[in-house]
């Protein structure tokens, strides 16, 4: 779509250029953890809030 | 020895009791206050010649009831909750308790002003969310300011080397609402375009780095102590956290689309939208595979249903909020009805569901009261219903209302085509605020008037 101040598209492809790789980063991360959460160890902070409330 | 650190914990216990209740006894008397407000300010749209003196013109009520809504209500709240979460996740007493009243006090002040000053015509302008003059906008920056305070110094004195999960989204939020508030604040910058980017900025962090980082710890406390599972994935939580904070600031710029902001950052803000999806789908299945398998423990009990809604709202309106930047739904959608229908569903399905669910969850623990199931019930499904009817109603009409303006027909046409849908959710909100007259009944059981039914060491789920 037209815009007065849209700028040379290059700019926009940039933009999309690294936000696009940003964020396909970070899928790829978040699914592998989806995936294979492990966090096995019995200190990991996660089980150790089901116990260390006072 | 050994009693007298007894004693002294039983002190502490008191002490944030106490405290806990106080928070939410106010936020509840805010949020039946700032509903019924609401409330007239829907019935307005159905009925225009309804309450015509200007101390109830739409104009007036309109911010009275987004204001306290968020600094009142949603603000005192998670306040309350998150300094509760952050001495029991620290297995430590608050850094200052006086300095709690005084935080609290400062909520109810800025309110109370902003309230009346709102109400009597004295207003900063349009700026959306920020309707509040300078010196109250200044009060309810020094709350959030020793709030920031107290809960920061609290961590510092845990035990354990690990931050919890919860503790970096509630301090994260709100070290960023600091900035973001001081950012909104200045007025230096902010005339012509500096001061619609600076309104891009606040209007849309204030929900997105204040109320959902806020409510996500609440969540991550909560629901692993409710079902006495811990979350499916912590790593995924702090990936979700981080994301939130790169992706999250610059997308505010999408309410300005076809504005003369720069063409760019418009872009930036849409591309950013879209990778938010990352930490609202990652984060929301985080919390559903926590509670996979466990239904009928969610079933039997009064918090969890809360909370499943809530994590139910947080995927819906964020993603609806994703789709919503795009430029060609916003040509339909901006300045319509629609955009209500998602405001409601981020701050009403998310936030206030998770509120809720966090109070239903922590109030019994600290007091020692449950609140009859039934009535938690009936506040559920009041409430369930009333969002869904509201919701689907402007959701619904604010699309008719679009498509109309983009015909050319007259702007009346467009009236005439949404009016049953504000009946709708003039209907939807009733039932809205009955289950928080029901809530607030709740609260004063938990606080004060039921028996003592539950020990402080049982887990909730098993007596619900």
């Amino acid at each position: 779509m037209e815009h007065v101040m849209s700028g040379p598209p290059l700019g926009n492809v940039f933009v999309a250029l690294v936000g696009g790789a940003i964020t396909l980063w970070v899928v790829f991360a978040a699914i592998r953890m989806l995936i294979a959460p492990g966090e096995t160890d019995p200190d990991h902070p996660k089980y150790s809030v089901l116990r260390g409330d006072r | 020895m050994i009693a007298r650190s007894v004693a002294l914990q039983d002190e502490d216990d008191r002490e944030i009791t106490s405290l806990l209740g106080a928070y939410i006894a106010f936020a509840t008397g805010w949020l039946v206050l700032s509903t019924a407000v609401g409330l007239i300010v829907a019935f307005k749209f159905a009925y225009p010649e309804f309450l015509t003196s200007p101390y109830f013109s739409f104009g007036r009520l309109r911010p009275i009831h987004t204001n306290d809504t968020f600094y009142a209500w949603a603000s005192i709240a998670l306040v309350g909750l998150v300094f509760y979460v952050a001495c029991k996740t620290c297995a430590t007493r608050l850094y200052s308790i006086k300095l709690g009243w005084v935080t609290l006090a400062l909520f109810n002040v800025a309110a109370a002003l902003g309230t009346v000053a709102l109400d009597l015509g004295f207003n900063n302008g349009d700026q959306e969310y920020r309707e509040w003059i300078w010196w109250i906008e200044a009060l309810l920056l020094i709350a959030i300011l020793t709030a920031a305070y107290n809960l920061i110094m609290t961590v510092a004195r845990r035990k354990d080397d690990d931050i919890y999960l919860s503790n970096w989204y509630t301090m994260g939020g709100i070290i960023w609402t600091l900035i973001l508030s001081t950012v909104a604040f200045i007025p230096l910058y902010q005339y012509g375009l500096g001061q619609v980017a600076v309104q891009g900025f606040f209007m849309h962090n204030a929900v997105g780095m204040w109320f959902t980082p806020l409510t996500l710890g609440l969540f991550y406390y909560v629901l692993p102590k409710l079902l006495n599972r811990p979350i499916y994935s912590y790593a995924l939580g702090v990936l979700a956290f981080w994301t939130n904070l790169v992706f999250y600031p610059i997308i505010g710029a999408h309410h300005f689309i076809f504005s003369p902001l720069p063409w760019w950052l418009q872009t930036l803000a849409i591309v950013f939208s879209v990778a938010m999806l990352v930490p609202v789908w990652a984060g929301s299945a985080n919390f559903l595979l926590t509670m996979r398998g466990r239904w009928e423990q969610v079933r039997r009990s009064y918090a969890l249903p809360f909370v499943f809604v809530g994590v139910l709202g947080y995927l819906l309106g964020s993603t609806q909020g994703t789709f919503e930047a795009f430029r060609s739904l916003q040509a339909v959608w901006h300045l319509t009805n629609f955009t209500v229908g998602h405001s409601h569903l981020t701050m009403y399905t998310f936030i206030t569901f998770g509120i809720w669910g966090g109070i239903y969850a922590l109030v019994p623990r600290a007091t020692g009261r449950a609140p009859s199931l039934t009535l938690a019930g009936l506040h559920f499904w009041l409430a369930t219903v009333g969002m869904a009817i509201y919701i689907l109603a402007l959701s619904i009409g604010g699309t008719i209302q679009g498509l109309v303006w983009m015909s050319g027909a007259p702007f009346i046409d467009s009236v005439t085509a949404i009016a049953p849908d504000w009946l709708w959710r003039s209907i939807g909100g009733s039932l809205m605020f009955i289950s928080h007259l029901v809530f607030a009944w709740n609260v004063w059981f938990m606080l004060s008037g039921g028996e003592r039914v539950i020990s402080r060491v049982e887990p909730i789920s098993e007596v619900a």
